[in-house]
């Protein structure tokens, strides 16, 4: 095999190394760019519904129908959203981070206007095994927090009698110790709520 | 033109004696983290499908002008650009679905299957031949891993696409959603086939 000259050893690498990053960057910066104000809408869109899920007012789950509701009825104030439900009551809902198996749970709170119940709990992001911890999205585990007083203990799934008593989901004990935990932290901070008015 | 009987060879090859999970063992990681629900499974099987087939097919064309040694480099940026657009793909129109699958869209670039057909197939092949080759290494992926995901996610949660297939009687194997079940269920899986079909000699 011939020996390589400088430019073939040298140049080239770099010349063709140079011309297909600056392709490639082009390519997906456009991309980005073109969906920004789709994702935007995507991410106000989850933060709106999760608002609204917390504060126990329904809606369908259509984006239309989640931002009307919004805007009608939800402010903001020193990061606490005020939404007034259906039958006119207030609703006070917050969102708490901590930790989780693999990674933070972030949740919106929603309390009652008295602060002493909870009006409703929903996920905002988590990043738990699917299957097993990320099932703490699944509807019949948050709606076990609705209208309920903490603090919360957890029993194994499907055995929950008392009134603090939550199912906690087999399989993802740390999971649900983590989530319970974040909400029990929640129902000791509604004080700070009552202060923010 | 390859000739037809190449063409038919390079696509049957990766479903069946070549195949990338159960013959070459490549993309075992991914093989275990998604399966354990087929919706996941078919989502991100078809991200690879995509990745795979049009990065070999543009390595391909470019493989003249890409000097050997900054060809790994050449080969990640390729990879990795076709692997953004269906992360952003599936952010901007499949929010939900991106939101189940995590980090695991962003994996694809480091499955073992993409690189290995570039530097295996592509490198040495046309075009045309290589999108082939790219695509039927990420069919002989998907059907592996959606064989996998099925028995996972039935015996695990006693569903199907989230349907509730299996009645009330039904005690879910929690073992099956976890990462053990993704062993079990692969090394079963691998055992059935080469026992029943790729008897010695038939594979390298």
């Amino acid at each position: 095999m011939k020996t390589e000259g400088f430019y073939a050893k040298r140049i080239h690498p770099i010349v063709m190394m140079a011309l297909i990053t600056i392709v490639c960057i082009l390519v997906t910066a456009t991309l980005h760019l073109g969906t920004l104000d789709r994702v935007r809408t995507n991410e106000q869109f989850f933060l709106w519904r999760s608002i609204l899920d917390a504060a126990a007012i329904p809606h369908d789950g259509q984006p239309a129908s989640v931002a009307a509701l919004y805007q009608e009825g939800v402010t903001e104030q020193n990061g606490i959203f005020h939404a007034t439900g259906p039958d006119g009551s207030l609703r006070y809902v917050k969102q708490y981070t901590g930790p989780g198996l693999w990674g933070p749970i972030t949740v919106m709170v929603g309390f009652s206007e008295d602060l002493t119940t909870l009006s409703g709990v929903s996920i905002v992001s988590q990043n738990e095994t699917p299957g097993l911890g990320a099932r703490i999205e699944e509807a019949w585990f948050t709606a076990q927090f609705a209208d309920r007083q903490g603090p919360f203990t957890m029993v194994e799934e499907g055995t929950s009698e008392g009134p603090n008593e939550i199912d906690a989901i087999t399989g993802a004990t740390r999971t649900s110790e983590s989530f319970r935990n974040i909400i029990n932290r929640a129902v000791a901070d509604s004080e700070t709520i009552a202060r923010g008015q | 033109m390859a000739a037809p009987g190449m063409i038919k060879k390079t696509f049957l090859a990766p479903l069946g004696k070549d195949n990338p999970v159960f013959a070459q063992i490549l993309g075992i990681c991914s093989t275990l983290a998604v399966t354990n629900k087929l919706e996941n499974t078919l989502v991100m099987t078809l991200g690879v499908m995509f990745t795979t087939a049009l990065s070999s097919w543009t390595v391909s064309v470019l493989r003249k002008w890409i000097p050997s040694r900054i060809r790994m480099m050449v080969e990640t940026m390729i990879i990795a650009t076709y692997v953004i657009i269906v992360d952003i793909t599936l952010k901007a129109f499949y929010p939900e679905m991106w939101k189940q699958l995590g980090p695991y869209v962003g994996l694809i670039i480091t499955n073992c299957i993409v690189m290995g057909r570039i530097e295996a197939f592509a490198l040495q092949n046309k075009p045309g031949l290589s999108l082939i080759d790219g695509l039927a290494s990420g069919m002989g992926y998907a059907y592996v891993l959606l064989v996998i995901a099925f028995f996972r996610e039935l015996l695990g949660t006693g569903t199907l696409f989230g349907f509730q297939i299996l009645g009330s009687w039904w005690t879910s194997w929690a073992i099956m959603i976890m990462p053990p079940g993704g062993f079990f269920m692969l090394a079963i899986f691998m055992w059935i086939v080469r026992e029943a079909f790729l008897k010695e000699g038939s594979h390298e």
